[in-house]
């Protein structure tokens, strides 16, 4: 059994590379300043309104902000990681070296993906004791935890997914970096848009009932969408997100339609995981030099 | 073992590679010889598999390129012009890495890489980042990493450009003892004297066209015509004259003591038929030697029309 070589050198030199821990440390003191701003702002209400008691609440809220943060952090790095992974090659004249032995294009396009889902685990990993130390407070089950590092990963899969094949399509570093944001911008925000429009063109004369399922139609591509799975419920409270999310799981669970037993994580990650294949297979077709002439 | 059949390679209206065919058989090193921007690297593009022509075919070792080309690109090693290192890698782990991508199974990798380096002359360099090799040491390590499949067929663009003189021999020795490991190579390069002594077969392109291919000597025939024939005989001049005189081959005779200088036009089998003649004759034959016009010359006569030579990329 063989490592993808790819995998295997990357990963070694991201590992004592400098870069690696300059990500990780900026990360890390992003996280954990975010926490600190938002418990320093809470006490600034405890006095204000005088709690004097902890509040797990609070400690609810601040799972939830720092989930949001760190998954729009991720939505950050993932394309800055990937989008330069053949481009780079390119750029460095080693792609050729890399396409003329013979390894499978597939292989080089999964090493990639690979080393990228890698480090974004590292990151999700190492972030552990922070969040670790909120959901002692929140009262999160560590499944939840689970599941929603799971979707972190699936999604990230298809972040890096779509940074690789804009790295394939486009030859330069710079433009490739440009386009998966803007690709990956338009995922999140594009389906919202797409069912705004809809609303104000079409929204009038629609006469049927607008459910869950109605609106998962339009929103299970982006991965907004797909998170608010994993923003915690909790009592409404002043304010934090604790009384929309328990709107929006009422919300969900009045559809009549079997889409009711999908929650928006799941639909998402459907299409993540199909939106992945699709890309990794066509970077791989892209990236071959050669197409298969067939037989006359 | 390589056979290339019409290739053609256009982009857009230009044609970069036109109707391009020619054979090497094992054991070769073809000299491939043109100008810059005569369709060397393009063409070399195509065999290494890394460029689609516009048509033609690429057979190597008996199979066609396109219809498996995975199959055929393990059987090739290829060191393109211009090539890039990772810089945070050393060398023994870009040589690791390499073998890792052609699937040579882990415990074969140290011994094939330690014989490699060897051969290239880097073996105390190992530990060393690539990054802080020099430019002609860097140009080896390629080299040793085109061999590490042990291919077959060895497609060299210009392994020796852009570097000093004293690196240029260093890659030339390389070169020799491939030669002597009986490697079939495909090699480029503008420079022709740089490939003379090297090369049992040479391809000259120009403007995307073969012009000329063959042996050296072969093409020598072909373009230069006439050759000089010295023959240094001991006595008997009068004999030999005469009986050189009455070979077709030979056109002009100067003589100059117990030297013999004729012109002569014909291949080897003639050539050694007159020196058995010769023989026959009881003439007593001290030396006999075929002097050929200088590749470069001939170079210079076939591509006069952009005949400024540039020597650096
Ligand atoms: N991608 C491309 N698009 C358009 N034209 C190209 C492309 N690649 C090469 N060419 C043209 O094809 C011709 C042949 O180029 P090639 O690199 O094969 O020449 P060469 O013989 O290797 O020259 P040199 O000695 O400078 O390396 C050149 O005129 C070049 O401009
Ligand atoms: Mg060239």
């Amino acid at each position: 059994m063989m490592l993808n070589p790819i995998l295997e050198k990357d990963l070694k030199t991201k590992m004592r590379s400098w870069r690696t821990f300059v990500l990780l440390s900026l990360y890390l003191a992003f996280l954990g300043g975010v926490l600190y701003l938002y418990f320093l702002s809470n006490n600034i209400m405890f006095d204000i309104y005088g709690y004097s008691t902890f509040n797990p609440r609070i400690a609810v809220n601040a799972y939830n902000v720092i989930a949001m943060f760190q998954f729009s952090l991720l939505a950050l790095i993932v394309p800055a990681l990937t989008s330069t992974a053949i481009s780079g090659e390119r750029e460095r004249q080693t792609l050729d070296l890399l396409l003329c032995s013979g390894i499978s294009t597939l292989s080089i396009i999964m090493g990639k993906l690979l080393v990228s889902v890698a480090n974004i685990m590292l990151l999700v990993v190492a972030s552990l004791p922070i969040l670790g130390m909120v959901f002692l407070f929140g009262g999160i089950s560590f499944w939840e935890v689970l599941l929603m590092f799971l979707y972190y990963i699936i999604t990230a899969f298809m972040a890096a997914s779509l940074g690789i094949f804009l790295s394939v399509t486009f030859r330069k570093n710079v433009t490739a970096i440009i386009a998966s944001y803007i690709c990956f911008a338009i995922l999140a925000v594009g389906p919202v848009i797409a069912l705004f429009i809809w609303g104000v063109f079409f929204g009038r004369n629609y006469s049927g009932e607008i459910t869950y399922g109605f609106i998962a139609k339009f929103l299970f591509p982006s991965p907004g969408f797909g998170f608010i799975s994993f923003l915690a419920g909790g009592h409404s409270s002043m304010f934090g997100f604790g009384s929309l999310v328990n709107e929006i799981n009422n919300f969900i669970e009045r559809d009549p339609s079997w889409l009711r037993h999908f929650k928006p994580w799941m639909l998402n990650s459907i299409f993540n995981i199909v939106f992945s294949c699709f890309l990794i297979y066509l970077s791989a077709w892209k990236l071959n030099p050669i197409k298969k002439r067939k037989r006359k | 073992m390589l056979k290339v059949i019409n290739l053609v390679k256009r982009y857009g209206r230009f044609t970069a590679v036109d109707n391009l065919s020619m054979e090497i058989s094992e054991g070769q090193i073809y000299g491939f010889v043109g100008a810059n921007g005569a369709g060397k690297t393009t063409t070399m593009k195509i065999i290494a598999g890394l460029l689609q022509p516009t048509s033609g075919e690429v057979i190597i070792d008996g199979i066609n390129i396109f219809d498996s080309p995975r199959t055929v690109k393990r059987k090739i090693g290829y060191m393109p012009d211009f090539f890039g290192v990772y810089d945070d890698l050393k060398v023994d782990e870009y040589m690791d890495f390499y073998a890792g991508i052609y699937g040579i199974p882990y415990r074969d990798r140290k011994r094939i890489t330690d014989q490699l380096l060897e051969l290239v002359d880097l073996s105390e360099k190992k530990d060393f980042y690539v990054d802080s090799l020099s430019r002609g040491m860097k140009q080896r390590l390629c080299l040793a990493r085109s061999l590490i499949n042990d291919p077959k067929l060895l497609i060299l663009d210009e392994p020796a450009s852009g570097l000093d003189p004293k690196a240029r021999v260093e890659i030339k020795g390389i070169l020799r003892e491939l030669k002597n490991m009986r490697k079939t190579v495909l090699i480029s390069s503008h420079i022709l004297p740089e490939l003379a002594e090297l090369c049992t077969a040479i391809g000259i392109i120009d403007k995307g066209k073969m012009v000329a291919s063959g042996t050296v000597e072969e093409i020598m025939d072909k373009l230069a015509g006439m050759r000089k024939l010295k023959v240094k005989v001991k006595e008997n001049t009068e004999n030999a004259v005469r009986l050189l005189q009455e070979q077709p081959s030979i056109k002009g005779i100067r003589i100059n003591g117990n030297i013999i200088e004729a012109d002569f036009k014909g291949d080897d089998n003639i050539l050694s038929l007159i020196l058995k003649r010769l023989v026959l004759q009881d003439i007593p034959v001290i030396s006999y030697t075929l002097e050929g016009e200088s590749l470069e010359s001939i170079f210079m006569h076939l591509i006069e029309k952009n005949g400024s030579e540039s020597y650096d990329a």
